[in-house]
């Protein structure tokens, strides 16, 4: 089986870094992306297992990603990130049908099990 | 001296006038009246005179005793005239001609009693009749002279009267037009600098009246409005200090996020080293601790940037990076923009002038004006802050466009929304924010003016004054005054 393979969008530049050497060590293929467009663009180009994004994001929104993401490739998992515990933006993130949903700080070791829990389902 | 004490005096002075012109003319009148009666006297005993010279003629051509006795009884008449009248005739004509008619009479007596005393068959007659008549024509001619010259001088006196009162009133009225001019044109004066300063305070200019305060009414009620324009002044920082503090509670949720950002990658940078610890080369080790540590000297900025912010500061003008200010601004507000799903564009114009700026002062402004911006655009708007300076268009300032895509506002409001207090919207905002920031921009010599469209838009240009090294001095002096 080929590894799974995961992106990570967040324009904050050391998450997708931090990621990237955490799920590389568990044998994931991980891209990262500073912005939702070309992470877009290369999601159109090859099928992930799993997105990783920042809902707040400086040139597109995350929830924008989630609903593209959704309506391109259904069976990609998608986990929101955010800073914004908010009620509000979590009820819509899981509306528009997110699988799971993160807070900041990221708990890297809570969000591999998430990750390993939504990849055997 | 006191307007109620001066119109009182301008009153008092009047009514003397018209008293001295009472006066006057009652002494002219009085005279008129004593110079009518002695004509009327001189009249009569003329008359007399003339009737004593017919019966003296009687006498001596038809040698009529009778005559020489109606003679004696005019001669009576007149005297008992002249005694009677003494004090008024005296008046009249004065003591010495008074004494030269009473000669003349005794004269004409005399000789009348010299006539009376001869036969008419005399031959000496013909000389005591000379002598008579000598005194009779004298006594004629007196009382024709005294009559002759009192009618001249019942007219000088009405001449003189005459142009006496025209002169006195020439007088009064030139008085009366100049002193009022004085006293309105200084009034007027006065008035005009209460309201030059009223407009002032009305745009949020708190400037006290400068200059004399005079001492009276106009002076207590320009000292009221200096004392009014400090209240104001002291208040208005108090409001400055309050919206302050509410754009601080829109800020905070921002900066949440702002710092959130930073934690979290500590916290993974921190996770991570510890999970990959042990195939990590003493390079990489610095290089995650060095990470670190970036992290927390971006938590620090922020928070620093917060607390300038929010703390009520001294004037602290300081040549500033407008560029700079705009970009910590935009940082500020970073959490609304995204909420309310605003794009935002940066034009800045590198290697601009230095401003002379408060700068916690002029970023309160800029958050303010983006602040309403944000809440005028509907989500998928575009915010648009530009730097320019262009020693064509504007060789003394700096221009920053602060330009959105809003609704616009309504061309009957644009002459008020500067003004204190002034709001569209509605329960939401104080009205403070834009006076406040045009108050601020004075401070800085500046200019703020505002372009919008209804429906396209609404740009605000913001000019200050760009720095030059040789006005630092000046600047500072100059902008003491808060």
């Amino acid at each position: 089986m080929a590894s799974p393979k995961i992106m990570v969008i967040d324009d904050e530049n050391i998450v997708g870094k931090m990621l990237k050497v955490s799920f590389q060590r568990e044998g994931y293929t991980v891209e990262t992306f500073l912005h939702a467009e070309p992470a877009l663009q290369r999601l159109s180009e090859e099928k992930f297992d799993i997105v990783i994004t920042d809902l707040k994001m400086k040139d597109i929104d995350g929830m924008e990603v989630l609903k593209r993401i959704k309506k391109e490739s259904p069976d990609t998992k998608v986990i929101m990130i955010t800073a914004f515990a908010s009620m509000d933006t979590s009820i819509e993130a899981f509306r528009e049908k997110a699988d799971d949903f993160f807070p900041k700080p990221i708990k890297i070791d809570e969000l591999k099990s998430r990750v390993k829990k939504l990849l055997g389902d | 001296m006191k307007l109620v004490h001066k119109i009182t005096l301008g009153n008092a002075l009047g009514i003397v006038c018209i008293i001295l012109v009472a006066v006057f003319s009652y002494h002219e009148f009085d005279l008129l009246l004593a110079k009518l009666r002695f004509v009327e006297i001189a009249d009569s005993l003329n008359a007399s005179f003339l009737k004593m010279r017919l019966s003296e003629k009687n006498y001596f051509l038809y040698k009529d005793r009778e005559a020489l006795k109606e003679i004696k009884e005019q001669l009576k008449e007149s005297y008992s005239v002249i005694r009677g009248l003494q004090a008024n005739i005296i008046r009249a004509i004065g003591k010495d001609n008074f004494r030269e008619l009473k000669r003349d009479l005794n004269e004409y007596e005399k000789a009348l009693e010299l006539v009376e005393k001869f036969d008419l068959k005399d031959r000496s007659l013909e000389s005591r009749a000379k002598a008579i008549r000598e005194a009779g024509r004298r006594l004629r001619l007196f009382s024709e002279r005294m009559i002759r010259i009192e009618r001249e001088s019942v007219n000088s006196i009405i001449s003189a009267s005459k142009r006496t009162l025209l002169t006195f009133f020439a007088l009064v009225i030139l008085a009366a037009i100049t002193s009022s001019y004085m006293f309105f044109s200084r009034m007027f004066r006065n008035l005009r600098r209460i309201e030059r300063t009223a407009n002032a305070i009305s745009r949020g200019n708190f400037v006290k009246i400068e200059g004399p305060i005079p001492n009276n009414e106009l002076g207590s009620a320009m000292s009221a409005i200096n004392s009014m324009c400090e209240e104001l002044k002291t208040r208005h920082e108090l409001l400055i200090q309050a919206k302050k503090l509410s754009s601080l509670g829109i800020l905070t949720a921002g900066v949440a996020h702002e710092l959130g950002n930073p934690l979290n990658n500590i916290s993974m940078v921190a996770q991570t080293f510890i999970e990959v610890y042990d195939s990590l080369s003493d390079e990489e080790k610095i290089e995650y601790m060095e990470t670190i540590l970036k992290e927390t000297q971006r938590i620090k900025e922020i928070v620093q940037n917060l607390l300038d912010f929010s703390r009520p500061k001294k004037r602290d003008f300081r040549a500033s990076d407008i560029n700079r200010l705009l970009r910590q601004s935009l940082r500020l507000v970073r959490n609304m923009l995204h909420v309310s799903k605003i794009k935002s564009r940066v034009e800045l114009q590198e290697d601009i002038p230095l401003v002379m700026v408060d700068e916690n002062k002029i970023q309160s402004v800029f958050v303010n004006i983006i602040t309403n911006a944000i809440q005028a655009m509907s989500p998928g708007g575009t915010l648009t802050l530009r730097s320019r300076f262009d020693e064509q268009e504007d060789p003394d300032n700096v221009i920053i466009e602060i330009e959105d895509t809003g609704k616009g506002i309504p061309s009957e409001f644009i002459s008020n929304i500067f003004d204190p207090f002034f709001s569209t919207k509605g329960t939401e905002g104080t009205g403070l924010g834009l006076s406040i920031s045009y108050g601020i921009i004075k401070n800085h010599r500046g200019q703020i003016d505002v372009k919008s469209e209804v429906g396209v838009g609404t740009t605000f240009f913001i000019r200050l004054p760009a720095y030059k090294k040789e006005e630092v001095r000046d600047g500072k002096s100059e902008n003491n005054g808060d």
